[in-house]
């Protein structure tokens, strides 16, 4: 780890200790605020029933899924409207609009159409991932540079090598930084999804703290929450390190 | 070995700009030709034409010889920032065989004195390093013609005249036809067999001329001098560009 990283721990460290020894003094009752150690009362309770590693697997699931369809579908239709401009004429307009909508606005059309079950909690998520990912792609392709290009034409490249070769790999900072906004919104909306009703989740479980009156429920799905986010983004993060050390180096230098 | 030959290139862009007209250019086999000219006169707009980058909108460009395989070195290095040194200079070399374009990547870094710089990425080379690295790349693949749009003007003197040496020993060794622009006149004498002055609004030759120094070429020669002199008279009588349009306005001192 970096040597500021362990500084960035210190506000958070202080206040649970803090907020631990009030509890204990009896200075607070800790029902609405639970203490730390409850909290990981919690935690190891709902884990030797197995329920969390139920809901953990189920919302990865989704989010792995929903993520993986988004994405997909984003950079494909980005890559054909980056190609063509017959395509981006005909079909940018539309996905625009689309975008306009707020994505949790289609929640009752999907259960209308999909039902209460995955189908519509993996649309919902899909949809999430999708327009973060086709904008920020698109936005690349369109404003690579120029006299890159004409580098391919200048060599005899055909219009897919240029394509491959230099097309791709100029845009590639740019879509891993929109596959990371994009995961991001896949959280929100797996929320957003659970929420809307799911019998396993960890919006599932922060519903039914909820409806229990059990804040350190809600405070544990929302920790697991964290963890699986920052897990998922470091893991995206990692696997595009070595195809961006070009990049990488400059950023060291300056 | 390969000719290039230009008859009444014009070109008018989409804004109306005529750029060119009626030019007229005639590289022979293996020969050196620069075009001289003040800015705007429509020397990138020509080289542009020829590497196919542009359309142009009358005349005829051919290239004729058993090698028509065109390629260039910009302004700036364009080097592709996620390839290291050496993977440019191969990008270069795309219709060779693999084994053959990695011989050429390794022989030509050394040419180019970088050996032991194959691996680095372009942001760590320097700007000379990075335009020598350019060169090569565009001489990777055998091109039976090369065409250089003021490769050299963005460096020191010093850095410059040693990649005039470096370009003249490769141009030896491999013999491309060589149509290059330059406004700096010596680096045009030093160079070229012939000298083809242009002329702005539009762009067209005014007149050619023949440099006929042997190589190696000493600038501190009187005939050298003669031949600059005879380079600087031609431009002079081109007409400079007319001035800007005089402003004043918010922030602009009239008096500046
Ligand atoms: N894409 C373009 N669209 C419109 N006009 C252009 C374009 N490119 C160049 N021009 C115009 O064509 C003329 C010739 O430009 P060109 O770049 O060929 O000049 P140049 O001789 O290379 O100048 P320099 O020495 O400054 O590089 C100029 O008047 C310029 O404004
Ligand atoms: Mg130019």
């Amino acid at each position: 780890m970096r040597r500021g990283a362990w500084l960035g721990l210190l506000i958070p460290l202080v206040l649970a200790v803090a907020w631990e020894l009030a509890v204990r003094h009896g200075l607070a009752s800790g029902r609405l605020m639970p203490p730390p150690s409850r909290l990981a009362q919690t935690a190891r309770a709902l884990s030797r029933s197995g329920e969390l590693q139920t809901h953990v697997l189920a919302t990865t699931q989704r989010v792995g899924l929903g993520f993986a369809i988004g994405a997909v579908a984003g950079t494909v239709l980005a890559m054909l409207n980056g190609a063509s401009g017959l395509a981006l004429r005909l079909l940018d307009p539309s996905v625009q609009a689309l975008r306009a909508i707020p994505s949790i606005a289609w929640v009752p059309l999907f259960i209308l159409w999909l039902g209460i079950f995955e189908t519509s909690k993996l649309a919902l998520i899909a949809l999430g991932v999708f327009f973060p990912v086709y904008l920020g792609l698109l936005t690349a392709i369109q404003s690579v540079d120029r006299k890159l290009i004409e580098v391919g034409r200048v060599f005899g490249l055909s219009r897919t090598e240029i394509a491959l070769r230099v097309t791709w790999p100029a845009v590639m900072p740019a879509w891993i930084a929109a596959l990371r906004t994009g995961l991001g919104l896949g959280f929100m909306f797996v929320v957003a999804a659970e929420l809307m009703g799911a019998s396993e989740g960890l919006g599932y479980l922060l519903l039914d703290g909820q409806q229990m009156g059990r804040a350190d429920t809600i405070l544990v799905a929302m920790i697991v929450f964290a963890v699986l986010g920052k897990t998922a983004d470091s893991l995206l993060v990692a696997a595009s390190r070595p195809v961006l050390r070009w990049q990488d180096t400059h950023r060291l230098r300056l | 070995m390969s000719a290039l030959l230009v008859r009444g290139l014009g070109k008018t862009y989409a804004d109306d700009t005529e750029a060119l007209r009626g030019v007229d250019v005639h590289v022979g086999e293996g020969e050196i030709v620069a075009i001289l000219g003040g800015s705007g006169c429509g020397k990138t707009t020509l080289l542009r034409l020829i590497a196919g980058l542009d359309e142009a909108s009358a005349g005829t460009i051919a290239v004729t010889g058993e090698n028509t395989v065109i390629s260039a070195a910009f302004q700036e290095p364009r080097l592709l920032p996620w390839l290291t040194a050496g993977a440019n200079i191969a990008f270069g070399g795309r219709r060779l065989g693999a084994a053959e374009r990695r011989d050429r990547t390794q022989s030509l870094l050394r040419r180019i004195g970088l050996a032991g710089y194959g691996k680095r990425w372009p942001r760590e080379l320097s700007g000379g390093q990075q335009q020598r690295v350019a060169i090569a790349r565009a001489l990777i693949g055998h091109p039976g013609v090369l065409l250089l749009d003021e490769p050299f003007s963005a460096l020191d003197t010093f850095t410059r005249a040693s990649l005039h040496d470096l370009l003249l020993d490769l141009w030896r060794e491999l013999q491309p036809t060589v149509q290059m622009v330059t406004h700096d006149i010596e680096e045009a004498v030093v160079l070229a067999d012939r000298i083809v002055v242009m002329r702005p609004h539009p762009g067209r030759v005014q007149e050619t001329l023949r440099v006929g120094l042997p190589r190696p070429r000493d600038r501190l020669a009187p005939e050298f001098d003669l031949v600059k002199r005879t380079a600087l008279r031609a431009v002079n009588r081109s007409p400079a560009p007319p001035p800007e349009p005089h402003r004043t306005g918010p922030g602009v001192s009239p008096w500046l």
